[in-house]
């Protein structure tokens, strides 16, 4: 089976974040859990990716941290995404939808 | 989740103790706990769940950045540190209890040794040396025993996370066994005396239990004494010294278990110095005080002293030896 290569979708880790992080504040488990089920279970985000993305985003101030009991008492942090967490979202939006017109142009499905 | 904890803390052990790395950990921690949770409640067997953790726990080199530091490949100063497994930690708190345990047996036969003199008259001279040299070579034997152990000293060394926490609640487990023993050996030096007065009280100067039942019991009981209060400290004192070997500046020396043991800071280091000649200095003015007046009957004084005026001295300096 043909598995993402981290260095293909490194720079894509912080679209997935915010996109989540669009919807609700979260925490890390929470995201993690999302990004694998949205999707399809076929990219698992490694915890030390997911941690090393929080503390870049949040130095650049696109995430702002808190920390919140969960349900279950559990003391958590949380990541709410900030007015140029948005920007850069869009802005990363737009960077991948010409990156994907260019790449497709030299994709062949046949042999 | 033991097991996933053991994981982390190793994978961290040698790194700097700074804020930046602690809160990572932590928040690194908090995201394996969640999954392992979740996957245990999804009826996932333990080894299993412990297994996808970690597989899908990433490497700690892509943390560097957000970590402030250069690289976490070994980290340098650290990886120099020779690991302590488990086993060689066992193994060194049982040697260093036998150890204890023998200097404490040969200083009590020390102690002793005045009683042969004492109950008979001639031959008891002879006894006493052969008793003095049972004694010092028991302690001699004492210190050959441990000289395996030397590198503890001579060589950096650190203990994994596991084993510190292992160390630590056997040091606690210890803590009244420690204080129980302590406080009868102390007790039995207090009353050795008690036996002379009553004896004295109770017969003419002259009588059997006056001049050889009284003295002979009063060392006895001092020997007994200085052996429990000796053999008290014999485990504690390996623990301590296993907690202390983690290097203060890693996240490794800043475990709980290592934190909660570790003495506050002081300037300690010339008292240090002069304490560590400190037993030494005692047992060569005993024998030689001994040897030179003959006054054995008197010179045992020292030990209870010199029990005194070291726990005087660590409390002032707030420190152990």
């Amino acid at each position: 089976m043909i598995e993402i290569s981290s260095d293909v979708i490194r720079g894509y880790n912080d679209t997935m974040i915010l996109f989540i992080l669009m919807e609700e504040p979260s925490y890390g488990y929470e995201i993690s859990k999302k990004i694998r089920a949205l999707s399809e279970e076929k990219y698992i985000i490694k915890e030390t990716t997911l941690y090393s993305a929080f503390t870049r985003m949040e130095k650049n101030g696109y995430v702002e941290s808190y920390s919140q009991n969960a349900d279950n008492g559990k003391k958590r942090t949380y990541y709410k995404i900030t007015e140029s967490g948005k920007n850069y979202y869009h802005e990363k939006c737009l960077e991948w939808t010409l990156t994907k017109e260019v790449v497709e142009n030299f994709i062949r499905g046949d042999k | 989740m033991e097991t996933i904890r053991n994981y982390l803390e190793s994978m961290f052990a040698n790194l700097p103790n700074t804020p930046e790395v602690m809160c990572a950990k932590n928040e690194l921690l908090s995201m394996m706990e969640d999954k392992f949770t979740e996957l245990i409640s999804e009826g996932k067997p333990q080894n299993e769940a412990v297994g996808i953790v970690i597989s899908e726990f990433g490497n700690l080199e892509e943390l560097a950045e957000s970590l402030g530091i250069e690289s976490v490949v070994g980290g340098a100063e650290i990886s120099e540190r020779r690991l302590l497994t488990n086993e060689e930690a066992r193994n060194y708190i049982y040697d260093a209890a036998q150890s204890r345990m023998l200097i404490g047996l040969g200083v009590m036969l020390i102690i002793f040794s005045p009683i042969f003199p004492i109950i008979l008259n001639d031959i008891g001279a002879a006894l006493l040396f052969i008793d003095v040299s049972v004694g010092v070579g028991l302690i001699v034997w004492a210190n050959i025993r441990m000289s395996q152990w030397k590198f503890l000293d001579n060589t950096l060394c650190c203990i994994d996370y596991s084993t510190a926490e292992y160390v630590y609640t056997a040091k606690k487990n210890n803590m009244m066994s420690k204080a129980l023993m302590l406080t009868i050996g102390i007790m039995f030096c207090i009353v050795s005396v008690v036996p002379v007065i009553i004896f004295e009280g109770l017969f003419s100067a002259k009588d059997y239990y006056y001049v050889i039942v009284g003295p002979a019991m009063l060392f006895v009981i001092v020997g007994i004494g200085v052996l429990l209060i000796i053999a008290s400290g014999a485990k504690d004192s390996a623990y301590a010294k296993l907690l202390s070997l983690n290097g203060t500046g890693t996240v490794a020396g800043n475990y709980e278990a290592v934190r909660a043991t570790k003495e506050p800071y002081t300037d300690k280091k010339k008292a240090a110095e002069v304490m560590s000649v400190y037993w030494r200095t005692v047992t060569c003015i005993y024998i030689i005080w001994s040897f030179i007046s003959f006054d054995w009957h008197i010179t045992w004084i020292i030990w209870p002293l010199a029990a005194v005026f070291n726990g005087i001295m660590k409390s002032l300096f707030n420190t152990k030896w």
